[in-house]
């Protein structure tokens, strides 16, 4: 009994002053895929900051939350690490449902937060004013530009011309899906069907049934990850023609480059394992040691990226002060596996850190994802299946 | 026309899965009288069979079946003697708050054991389909269908023509009664709560073919069968196979037709619930 107090004593003494980070992920519910991915990205960030010595001389402390995807449970969440677990910053945050809802009780404490997800304009509208908000994920219109570049050169070399939308209902989805078909339009796209989905819900028979009526050479879904395999299915069983099915879910289906189905479906991702630069290659190699396995999900090097980012401003700060540590981090400028990180202003926040030149797209062939575009990237050529 | 009759073929193929899983619910409320809360979690948990038979074992998951729902009966049965027996008696709230209680457990077990992540499996047949001109049938919704018209009659026929079946029916009608003339009551409830669950893993096993397999997948179906036994009447076996088909071909029909459609699948039961409640206190009133 007495060893056991003791411990504890130590720990406690050992715990008090160390720099808390506090991370908010949807380790269940339908972004989990993502939550997992990324949990996995900020323990190996972790074991290095902590083996390089920690932040301000002493270990770095992490505390998880589960957002379980869902903002109800999101925002007690969110208010217990920050007034109960007392953490000194925030990071974290994959979908925009549950960032949207964080907005005020991250202004009500004043929380800074250090943000790997939510691409959804709405989180941008919730947090234009807030002065500790920095986001690494691009923006929905950034993902947008690159996809509208990607079907720009469809439309040359394949053809392409009319575009089934199909989105989930959510402000992931629907945000914004009038300035996307907008946008469609004006690039000379036919904008044929557009469709919303309850996300999860997998009855997507209807849907197809009606994309089938219109003809498309593309579809385009936004959606998560549960969807990818109930939307494939169906394509395929009402034998719907298309030249290429394209998703853009925060992750995809554990193991669904495996299924026969996900054959020549495309993607948007902002990094892939064979990612040439030399920090992409360290990360793969870090990561394989640590989980013995290799990821696709680009959360994972985003959240490795996010974490080392904040560890390198508090160390340059040299305290937890929020106003040293937000200026300092807003110098940012490191290489990582997708490229250099800074921080820009966006159309409404301060901090901007990726944007629309780092995604790549990719489709799966043979098991495995292959970068088709841009076409320095591209490691094959696309498969046109029409 | 080709849109019409592909809607309709749609919402009929998804009706076969909602049957499975609203029947075993029937079930329960109907013989054992108690609103099982957690029968999405029984079929989470044939899900999550199905998908380690395949993953681990690399067992088809419709060949794993009949050990699933075998496997599952047993949990049911298990959780009925210690648990659901025990609250037989006490006020219906007690009952919903034990069920409700249970699903969260069974939810948060498979959340730690397994994690967050969805999970799929792999068949040869997944993307099967029957063409007739531009109309198609998916094979695994129609092998959903085929099986749940098929469970239904096996059930209708204990039901009705088994000594089981005739203890069930008087002991749903009368349990005191029942109990006097010499039938076990207890044993009677442990069967069909065992069935019940039986019968929402079966459904699991599909899903985890169509859909795929995650602590959450349970919520959505265990609502649709809420509102087709409400719509077939608490307890009312026979009533399950159309309330499922109307609502299956309602949420197609919405799901095609109304402009943004897709959106307002969730608002379909919740309308047909609402109705079917306003109806039938015109009836009671009339």
């Amino acid at each position: 009994m007495k060893t056991l107090l003791l411990t504890g004593v130590l720990l406690a003494v050992s715990g008090a002053g160390a720099v808390k980070v506090g991370v908010l992920l949807p380790l269940s519910g339908a972004g989990s895929v993502s939550g997992q991915a990324a949990k996995n990205g900020y323990d190996l960030a972790l074991d290095e900051i902590n083996r390089a010595g920690g932040v301000l001389g002493k270990p770095l402390e992490v505390v998880y939350g589960d957002d379980t995807s869902a903002p109800a449970k999101a925002v007690p969440e969110f208010v217990k690490l920050v007034t109960v677990d007392k953490v000194d910053f925030m990071a974290g945050g994959v979908s925009s449902a549950v960032s949207v809802a964080l907005s005020g009780p991250a202004k009500q404490y004043n929380t800074f937060m250090a943000w790997i997800g939510a691409a959804a304009t709405p989180v941008e509208d919730a947090f234009a004013d807030h002065k500790y908000f920095f986001h690494y994920h691009p923006w929905s219109y950034y993902n947008f530009e690159a996809i509208l570049n990607f079907f720009k050169t469809l439309k040359v070399k394949q053809g392409a011309k009319n575009i089934a939308i199909a989105y989930e209902d959510g402000p992931f989805g629907s945000a914004g899906i009038d300035a996307t078909v907008d946008a469609f339009k004006k690039a000379g796209f036919n904008v044929v069907m557009t469709e919303k989905f309850k996300t999860g819900s997998g009855n997507f028979g209807p849907l197809v049934s009606k994309a089938k009526a219109a003809k498309p050479d593309i579809l385009y879904w936004v959606g998560y990850d549960t969807d990818a395999l109930p939307l494939a299915t169906e394509v395929k069983q009402q034998n719907l023609k298309l030249g290429l099915i394209y998703g853009t879910p925060p992750s995809w289906p554990v193991g669904f480059e495996k299924n026969p189905l996900a054959d020549n479906i495309s993607g948007l991702s902002l990094w892939l394992p064979t990612s040439p630069n030399p920090e992409s290659r360290t990360f793969v190699t870090a990561y394989k040691k640590k989980f013995g396995t290799v990821t696709e999900e680009y959360f994972a090097p985003l959240a490795y990226v996010n974490l080392k980012s904040l560890a390198a401003a508090i160390n340059k700060a040299g305290s937890t002060d929020k106003d040293k540590v937000a200026a300092e981090l807003a110098k940012t400028s490191m290489p990582t596996p997708f490229g250099p990180l800074t921080f820009s202003k966006s159309l409404k926040t301060q901090y901007q850190g990726f944007k629309a030149g780092n995604w790549l797209h990719f489709q799966f062939l043979g098991d495995t994802r292959v970068p088709v575009y841009p076409i320095k990237f591209a490691q094959k050529q696309l498969v046109w299946a029409k | 026309m080709d849109l019409f009759l592909q809607t309709l073929l749609n919402g009929l193929l998804q009706s076969g899965i909602y049957a499975l899983v609203a029947s075993g619910l029937a079930l329960a409320v109907g013989v054992v009288g108690i609103v099982n809360f957690a029968h999405g979690e029984f079929l989470m948990i044939g899900a999550f069979m199905a998908w380690a038979a395949s993953a681990f074992l690399g067992v088809d998951p419709l060949l794993s079946l009949p050990i699933v729902a075998v496997a599952v009966f047993g949990v049911g049965a298990l959780t009925y003697r210690v648990s659901i027996r025990h609250v037989l008696l006490a006020p219906e709230l007690n009952q919903m708050l034990l069920t409700f209680g249970l699903g969260i457990l069974l939810q948060n077990l498979a959340l730690m054991l397994l994690g967050g992540n969805t999970r799929t499996v792999t068949t040869p047949y997944q993307a099967s389909s029957l063409s007739f001109g531009e109309l198609s049938i998916g094979g695994p919704k129609a092998i959903a269908f085929g099986l749940a018209a098929a469970l239904l009659g096996a059930l209708y026929f204990t039901l009705y023509r088994t000594v089981l079946g005739r203890q069930m029916r008087a002991v749903a009608q009368n349990r005191r009664g029942a109990q006097l003339i010499g039938i076990p009551v207890d044993r009677v409830y442990l069967i069909a709560f065992g069935v019940s669950c039986g019968l929402a893993a079966v459904a699991g096993v599909l899903v985890s073919v169509l859909l795929f397999a995650s602590p959450t997948v349970g919520l959505v179906f265990a609502l649709k069968a809420f509102a087709i036994i409400v719509m077939a009447g608490l307890g009312n076996l026979t009533g399950v196979l159309w309330a499922s088909v109307i609502l299956g071909v309602s949420e197609a029909l919405v799901q095609t037709y109304v402009p943004g459609g897709g959106g307002w699948s969730d608002a379909v039961f919740f309308l047909m619930i609402f109705g079917t409640l306003v109806l039938r206190s015109f009836r009671r009133t009339a």
